[in-house]
């Protein structure tokens, strides 16, 4: 008589106990709460491209040093980001053919108008044939970031510095977003 | 985010790359069950009458790239680290499983003329998904790593389905040599979700014509997710036993119907050396009840928001930049819920084997028993595919098969698939008179600690099996 023949009920036993006392070693599942996404999204923002007559008053067509527009950015008030938002790097850049400088404010306003965040600096002047980059970079860091969630209006204002030389030109903005996440 | 949660915490634990493969039961002829892997398999018993709900449970889930322990190892804290590595590492071509089959009812006869009639209801749920690498990725990582490289949403794909299967098979021995047989089924399903054949690129590019640091582009996508049975559940706001009533009825013909085919056969070159093999699941299912067709198509690129200056429209009014936005967004991608009928066909799986006996037995001669096992030991190498979305997945099984007495029998089995070198399977099958039970798990080493296995499955089966003496 074979050895399995004798052992058969035995055999059964392995295999039952096997499936059965099964066990799962060397894992800790309580790390699943420490599970985060983090993703890093880059998100482009506003674009213009501004000349001189956009200094006009459209009323009068008179120069007017200062001009401003808003654009609501809905998307600040998503849940990803008010709950999952952790810090965000503005990247701002002009280029300017005018051979004046400007002045550039950029504002982060509630939807009460309340001022939240301002991005202050000045456009350095070029030349037609040799526009001029001026290029900044606005980090909101994890402390400050209710600036940039309780925001939902970014409103850019620009403020020509006039000289002698006549006003023409075209000025042209670039603007981006890092959001990083924290799911 | 959660569903990634979801799949990576679900699938991580057990592993099987082969879900459906149920390499064990194939060619134990002394098994009613293995006329489901064979409806042209040799049949050594005269009857068999399953106990309900027992005579056959299966149950596999996996992953074919991941276990527990990639992901929760206890001697490395950083378990985010784990959670981005194992996200680059996996491929497209990764896939996860989730493979169940009860057998209902199951009954088999001979008939006069000698073959062997068998019928039966099971239900099964199949439910498998290809890692959705590039959307993954975007998810844990975003796009600033990936400037200029496409999200390719082709990825995403995956079916799902849960259905009661009402067949009925007839096996006939044409010769000595020759046995065929043939299965007829009848699919009634209760829950289907399937999204296949995606397609669409999401990049972010810097190229330096163009007029902000990036432009976004969403290239032709066309992302489809079907389902049926899932609407009315999602949104009745039914009870559970509403529910549990609707999914029964369904069960019964009351939702979505099709119908498929078995065939298989064994020859015998030898009496001690056969080739077998079988088609299962030719088959489709029409799904036209409690349909919703989840649609996301088109294309859109954008620079961003271009403010105009002034911040009004000629006749005074502020322009409203972010609304024109959204509206110029969904007019180019489209989000839409229809109610489109489909048809899915069913995973259809192959096998096929060669085996060999030796050690031979020396039965008492029955003239009545169309088939008798001639040969204490069986060796046998088995093929195993199964149709997926994108390409037949294999496996290939080498085995041996012994029956020690007349009422115990043991098959150790070693597969090789595209991820696993190391799964050995073991199935005992023990006869008490005319009741017969049978275990067989997959992978036994990988029980020692789940948390590293790549492959688990379990089937086992009671049934009454009967001989004419």
């Amino acid at each position: 008589m074979s050895f399995f023949k004798l052992h058969k009920t035995q055999f059964l036993l392995v295999l039952f106990s096997l499936v059965l006392v099964s066990c799962v070693k060397g894992v800790d599942l309580n790390q699943r709460e420490e599970i985060a996404l983090t993703p890093d999204l880059q998100v482009s923002l506003l674009i213009f491209d501004v000349i001189g007559e956009d200094f006009s008053d459209p009323e009068t067509g008179e120069f007017q040093a200062i001009i401003r527009d808003t654009v609501r950015l809905e998307f600040l008030d998503d849940s990803y980001i008010q709950d999952d938002l952790s810090t965000v790097e503005f990247s701002f850049k002009y280029t300017n053919s005018f051979t004046q400088p400007f002045r550039n404010k950029i504002s982060f306003l509630s939807e009460t108008n309340g001022v939240l965040h301002v991005v202050n600096f000045d456009i350095l002047a070029g030349t037609k044939g040799q526009p001029v980059e001026t290029n900044w970079v606005e980090f909101i860091n994890n402390a400050n970031i209710d600036v940039v969630k309780n925001s939902i209006k970014m409103v850019v204002e620009l403020q020509a510095l006039p000289n002698q030389d006549p006003f023409e030109g075209e000025l042209k903005f670039e603007s981006k977003g890092l959001f990083s996440f924290e799911f | 985010m959660r569903f990634l949660y979801f799949l990576l915490i679900l699938f991580a634990g057990i592993t099987s790359s082969m879900g459906q493969n149920k390499q064990l039961l194939y060619n134990v002829n002394e098994l009613p069950q293995s006329l489901l892997n064979n409806p042209g398999s040799t049949v050594n018993f005269d009857g068999h009458i399953g106990i309900p709900l027992f005579s056959k449970f299966h149950i596999s889930v996996g992953s074919s790239g991941l276990n527990l322990y990639d992901i929760f190892d206890n001697s490395n804290p950083d378990v985010n680290k784990r959670v981005s590595s194992a996200i680059r590492r996996l491929t497209r071509n990764d896939y996860f499983t989730l493979h169940q089959q009860l057998e209902i009812l199951s009954a088999g006869w001979r008939l006069n003329n000698g073959q062997y009639l068998s019928a039966g209801v099971y239900q099964e749920m199949d439910m498998f998904a290809y890692f959705p690498k590039d959307p993954a990725l975007l998810v844990n990582e975003g796009n600033n790593a990936y400037i200029n490289v496409p999200f390719d949403f082709s990825d995403v794909s995956f079916t799902g389905e849960i259905l009661t299967v009402y067949h009925i098979g007839l096996n006939k021995k044409i010769n000595d040599k020759l046995t065929v047989g043939v299965r007829g089924k009848l699919y009634s399903g209760i829950f289907n979700v399937e999204s296949i054949h995606n397609k669409g690129l999401f990049t972010t590019r810097d190229d330096p014509n163009t007029p902000n640091f990036y432009r976004h582009f969403a290239e032709n996508i066309d992302v489809r997710v079907n389902t049926s049975g899932y609407a009315s559940l999602n949104n009745s706001g039914m009870t559970v036993q509403q529910s549990t009533a609707d999914l029964l009825k369904r069960s019964f013909f009351g939702g979505n119907v099709g119908a498929g085919i078995d065939i298989g056969g064994t020859y015998s070159i030898r009496e001690n050396f056969r080739v077998s093999a079988s088609i299962l699941d030719i088959g489709a299912v029409y799904q036209q009840h409690d349909i919703e067709n989840y649609l996301y198509y088109g294309s859109y690129a954008t620079d961003g928001i271009e403010p105009l200056f002034p911040d009004i429209d000629p006749n005074g009014n502020t322009i409203p930049y972010w609304d024109l936005f959204e509206d110029e967004v969904d007019r180019n991608l489209k989000d839409e819920t229809v109610h489109e009928n489909y048809t899915t066909w069913r995973p259809t799986k192959f096998n096929a084997a060669i085996e060999f006996g030796f050690e031979e037995m020396y039965d008492v001669c029955n003239y009545r028993r169309t088939y008798k096992r001639r040969n204490f030991n069986l060796i046998g190498l088995h093929l195993f595919g199964v149709r997926r979305p994108r390409t037949l997945n294999f496996a290939l099984t080498a085995y041996y098969d012994r029956k020690f007495r007349n009422n115990f029998r043991a098959k150790i089995a070693y597969t090789v698939d595209d991820y696993s070198f190391t799964n050995v399977g073991l199935l005992v099958s023990k006869r008490f008179n005319k009741f017969n039970m049978f275990l067989a798990a997959d992978n036994l080493f990988g029980y020692l600690n789940l948390a590293k296995s790549q492959n688990a499955a379990l089937q086992f089966g009671l049934q009454f099996i009967f001989n004419k003496q």
